[in-house]
């Protein structure tokens, strides 16, 4: 799993308000290329979640992003360079999702995290 | 219907960019005659303007010369007489004469410079190279008169000629051949359908495109191809997460798959119920395009997660949910709200609807307030079943309540398509009561014999 997927997902067990983001626990971190595309990395930065990008980032070990990005950091190929690193090769391989409000573990696993709900949680 | 359209195109370069990516298209053909017999065929190549032809027979031009069957098949030999008919294309096209380069001078008047009758077919100047010629000739012989293949004779023997312009890729179709792929499934999409699918959502390169049923990703490696960064969801962690053994004994999955063809992997493949979706509320506008094969229960039936407060759960890593049947309105309702939801304006959503010709309306036809239906395309598969490639657009930002209220007002007219597997599979009796089909007692339970 990427970041940018782990930036489009929350805790969906019913009666769960803050289920964003998941706080990751890693086992296994591994990186996979990706095509660097930097029309991309501006379209998609205004539907992310910064901060959760930049904290999920650190708990799989990536460090240096910014706290706040500006315009003219989007045009800056270091930071976009840096930015597309964290977003689209860092892969959670083994380890689990951490939903912020209840605590419930969803496992991950080859790299695919299992979000399915339980009888109890639907 | 003839499987050949005239097209006007403002340029070669614009037909040859169309051909880069339709599936659909065999070639773009330049028409230098046409006619329902060979002799009336060579008139009207004759009668061709000078101009279009000629340059085409420069000095050091290669050539070669194609002849294609259609709904009929022509074996080598008589293809063969068929370019040696065409000899007298040399003579007049006005293939420039003995004299290197006369032509490119503009020396020559159009016509001027023949080589004379009873020549040979080896043209002056334009050479043979059946590898990499300079240029493709096509004679078209449309003939379905003579072959009973059970269809009807709709169009009449017709021959073309003409100068090819552009071909279309379609060689990905073999690239990515599904005999040779190693992580299938029985519903894998096949790989032209995944690429037309491809085409009617507009996927290129830096999309970000979603598969909720993606199964072995059979749809979102058409998208990888084209540059796509793809995302698939599937609610049966068996297909996505763990995969299969291939012949050598070697574990194959989704990865793997992209993997053999040296495509980017998905940038998430996920475990949820489409019904259910984990994306996070304010998520919107976030998808390029939305291609996917819903399972509705012709061949692989799909399943959602269900409350059950009697069910205990001790230990979650180990627990196995139960999941409920999904019924197909409902499937694609949820399909289509999602991808309200989360496609940019003006992002695709395409997918198979299932139908029946015998009941099959428009009024059964999923419809959402923020997509608007652009497509309607009719796959006929049996005599009770057809599918349905429907592309829509987002045209407007998604509003919840006006979601709501449309769901609400438009609650029960999905609900004949429901009864789909029934109408296909079920046996049928004559006024006497005697059974029409042919019916196996094989048992089975969600499609499969046990």
């Amino acid at each position: 799993m990427k970041l940018l997927t782990h930036n489009m997902l929350s805790c969906h067990i019913k009666g769960v308000t803050n289920g964003f983001p998941f706080k990751i626990e890693a086992t296994e971190v591994s990186e996979t290329e990706a095509d660097y595309d930097p029309d991309f990395l501006r379209h998609i930065f205004p539907r992310l979640q910064w901060p959760a990008l930049k904290e999920g980032a650190e708990s799989l070990g990536v460090t240096g992003l910014p706290d706040e990005v500006t315009e003219e950091l989007l045009q800056d190929e270091d930071f976009l360079k840096a930015f597309h690193h964290a977003l689209l090769e860092v892969t959670l391989q083994e380890g689990a999702l951490v939903c912020p409000e209840t605590g419930r573990k969803f496992p991950v696993m080859k790299g695919i995290p299992n979000l399915l709900l339980n009888e109890d949680e639907c | 219907m003839s499987p050949f359209w005239y097209l006007t195109v403002p340029s070669e370069e614009v037909a040859r960019r169309i051909c880069e990516r339709t599936m659909l298209i065999k070639h773009m053909i330049d028409l230098w005659g046409e006619a329902s017999t060979f002799e009336e065929l060579q008139a009207a190549i004759q009668a061709c303007p000078a101009h279009k032809r000629a340059p085409w027979g420069r000095a050091g031009t290669s050539f070669k010369i194609v002849v294609d069957g259609w709904g009929n098949r022509i074996e080598m030999p008589e293809q063969v007489k068929l370019i040696e008919r065409l000899a007298f294309l040399h003579l007049q096209v006005g293939f420039p004469g003995r004299v290197p380069g006369a032509w490119e001078g503009g020396a020559l008047e159009p016509g001027a410079g023949y080589l004379g009758p009873g020549s040979a077919w080896a043209p002056g100047n334009a050479r043979v190279d059946l590898k990499n010629p300079d240029v493709t000739f096509r004679l078209v012989v449309l003939d379905n008169d003579s072959v009973d293949n059970g269809l009807p004779h709709t169009v009449h023997k017709r021959w073309y000629f003409g100068r090819e312009v552009a071909s279309s890729k379609r060689g990905l179709i073999n690239q990515y051949a599904l005999t040779r792929r190693r992580y299938l499934g029985p519903t894998s999409m096949d790989t032209e359908m995944a690429f037309i699918i491809c085409n009617q959502a507009q996927v290129r390169k830096g999309s970000l495109v979603y598969d909720p049923f993606v199964g072995t990703g059979s749809i979102l490696v058409a998208a990888g191809h084209l540059g796509a960064y793809t995302l698939g969801a599937d609610i049966d962690i068996r297909v996505i997460r763990d995969g299969k053994e291939d012949k050598r004994g070697e574990r194959v999955d989704v990865w793997a798959n992209f993997r053999d063809y040296r495509l980017q992997p998905p940038v998430g493949l996920i475990r949820a119920d489409a019904h259910r979706p984990p994306w996070r509320d304010d998520l919107q506008e976030v998808l390029d395009a939305v291609i996917c094969d819903p399972p509705y229960g012709v061949r692989a039936g799909g399943r959602k997660s269900v409350k059950d407060d009697s069910v205990v759960v001790d230990d979650r890593s180990k627990h196995i949910v139960t999941t409920d049947p999904y019924p197909m309105g409902e499937c694609v309702r949820d399909l289509l709200d999602t991808s309200a939801r989360l496609l940019r304006c003006g992002g695709r959503l395409v997918f198979f609807f299932p139908a029946s010709p015998e009941t099959y309306s428009e009024e059964e036809l999923p419809a959402h307030p923020a997509l608007r239906l652009l497509a309607n395309s009719e796959q006929p598969l049996t005599s009770r079943y057809s599918r349905r490639l429907l592309t829509m657009a987002k045209v407007k930002p998604y509003c919840a309540a006006e979601a709501a209220r449309f769901h609400e007002e438009h609650k029960d007219t999905e609900l004949l398509v429901d009864q789909l597997s029934a109408l296909i599979f079920e046996p049928r009796r004559d006024n006497e009561g005697n059974l029409v089909d042919r019916v196996s007692n094989k048992k089975k339970w969600r499609g499969k014999a046990v």
